[in-house]
């Protein structure tokens, strides 16, 4: 389903149908998904479509910037120890429109085929609420559906001398870089400085030879996907998110 | 044109004020006042999408109003004043107008303790007093509110910071409660599983803290019981008001009704026990009654 559509086009795929049709001087996008129906008008030619995943943190709502992945069982880490695991994260599917060269991106539509959740990471006073999420740690890369949930390569780093007890991990959407191919990938690390305290970001850069050795897929086959919150004319939001109440 | 007047100094002043200076003084105020309001829509453009709005609006006040006074205060030489005389002269004239205007000075500095404490901000659901609604403006003399009925209401800085003020989206989430009530027939485990599971498919009904659903009491005429759920400040309403409704149906398509207010009366079929005043007196009795008067006489 991930591509770029010029219009008119049909897609249809695990139950989401979503079409562009011409009807005299406009064209009018509609999207189904189960019961929810979603139509809008476009007045413009030479437009096109681009569908890809999007930071997973627009659906139902956007109230959050933040996505909290609760792992399903505790992982022990060293102190000192440098580990590399992967968890999956859930999927949102952002439809685009742009002009031919792909350039003036303008969100039509966000929609998921997963369950929604929230929950608040912190105290009721002034903790942040967070999608939630729960994954399975992996020691090599998994292969989900593509359309419901996606890979993060985590790169966990002990800066301390003791063990680390780890049951969840917070990031936030302003730093985001996905990539797609037949996957959903994002690389993101996790810097241990003690018991309670960690930070969170993502690698910005283009993947590349690096992790050519590595059981996964080479990563320059994989298309940058546009995000929602790399349309926003951010100001000065920090990239990575400082876990403070504990892992 | 002849504009030699212009240097004619004014009766009221010394020689150094010249209707000329007092106008340059008026130009030069006018000036900055036209310039700081374009400075602060500028700002306001560029701010909009980087920084709260709240923070925002307190740069722009600080940045118009310091423009304004330090413009003020280094041309009062203009009009004849000198600033560190002004400063001197502001002790004795500070108690003077201090006494005149109590209120407004009394709001301005509650207006700034406002600003500093920060107890409320720019978007904000209050209640203060009485009023609720949303927080429009922190300005230096008073504070404006939109009440959810559409009203502006004005509240001076001074009564904001004496009362009571309740920020309701001072935390990021907040609890709210709902009592189910069902028959004592009915199977409370299973409408609290039904409960539980409902909760589970609703977005915001917040994981952690998790939600709680127990029976409660032993009412007269239902089992109650209590439904606690966290949710995020800005949703709390709407799911508040959303998912009561969702009990009651999935709870009705699984057969579990909410009773009405309901008595049951026992009518205890004891033939043998008759009230007190329906036991017939005996006739004799009676007889000695009735015949009391002559045997009084008697």
């Amino acid at each position: 389903m991930y591509g770029r559509y010029n219009p008119p086009f049909s897609v249809e795929q695990e139950g989401i149908a979503i079409s562009v049709e011409n009807t005299g001087e406009q064209w009018i996008y509609r999207r189904t998904l189960g019961t929810e129906d979603v139509e809008k008008i476009i007045l413009g030619d030479e437009k096109c479509l681009i569908i890809n995943p999007v930071e997973p943190l627009n659906t139902p709502k956007e109230i959050t910037p933040n996505l909290l992945i609760e792992f399903e069982k505790t992982l022990l880490l060293a102190g000192g120890a440098k580990k590399k695991i992967f968890l999956t994260f859930p999927i949102e599917i952002g439809v685009f429109i742009a002009d031919k060269g792909e350039k003036n991106l303008q969100l039509l539509d966000v929609l998921s085929l997963v369950r929604q959740k929230f929950t608040l990471y912190g105290e009721v006073s002034n903790g942040v609420v967070c999608k939630h999420w729960k994954s399975q740690i992996y020691s090599i890369s998994p292969s989900p559906n593509p359309l419901q949930e996606g890979i993060i390569e985590l790169t966990l780093r002990n800066s301390s001398s003791d063990w680390a007890s780890i049951s969840k991990v917070v990031f936030s959407a302003y730093g985001m870089k996905l990539y797609y191919a037949g996957d959903v990938f994002m690389r993101a690390r996790m810097d241990i400085f003690n018991r309670n305290t960690a930070e969170t970001g993502f690698e910005l850069q283009r993947l590349s030879g690096e992790l050519k050795s590595s059981p996964l897929k080479d990563f320059k086959s994989r298309k940058e996907a546009f995000g929602v919150y790399s349309l926003q004319k951010l100001g000065f939001v920090p990239l990575k998110f400082y876990m403070g109440w504990g892992f | 044109m002849d504009l030699d007047f212009l240097d004619n100094s004014l009766p009221i002043f010394d020689g150094t004020v010249t209707l000329g200076s007092v106008l340059k003084f008026i130009l030069i105020l006018s000036f900055s006042t036209f310039l700081a309001k374009i400075l602060s829509l500028y700002l306001r453009r560029c701010l909009k999408d980087r920084v709260s709005k709240d923070a925002g609006e307190t740069i722009i006040k600080i940045l118009y109003y310091g423009m304004l006074t330090i413009v003020f205060f280094s041309n009062l030489r203009l009009i004849g004043i000198n600033p560190s005389g002004f400063l001197l002269a502001g002790g004795v004239a500070g108690i003077v107008l201090g006494f005149a205007s109590q209120n407004i000075v009394g709001n301005l500095v509650s207006g700034f303790f406002l600003m500093v404490e920060r107890p409320i901000k720019i978007g904000d659901q209050v209640q203060i007093s009485d009023v609720s609604g949303y927080v429009i403006d922190i300005r230096i003399i008073s504070t404006l509110i939109r009440t959810y009925d559409g009203l502006l209401v004005r509240i001076p800085n001074q009564q904001v910071f004496t009362t009571n003020i309740t920020n309701i989206v001072g935390h990021p989430v907040r609890r709210f409660e709902h009592t189910i009530r069902i028959r004592y027939s009915d199977d409370a485990n299973a409408a609290i599983f039904l409960i539980k599971d409902l909760i589970e498919k609703e977005p915001f009904a917040l994981l952690n803290p998790s939600p709680s659903v127990f029976v409660n009491e032993l009412g007269d005429s239902s089992v109650n019981i209590t439904v606690r759920i966290w949710a995020p400040v800005n949703e709390w309403f709407g799911i508040k008001t959303r998912i009561l409704w969702d009990i009651k149906q999935i709870l009705e398509e699984n057969g579990i009704e909410i009773p009405l207010p309901q008595s049951v009366v026992h009518i205890q079929a004891d033939s043998k026990k008759v009230p007190e005043e329906l036991v017939a007196v005996p006739e004799k009795e009676i007889e000695s009654v009735l015949n009391y008067e002559e045997r009084v006489l008697a």
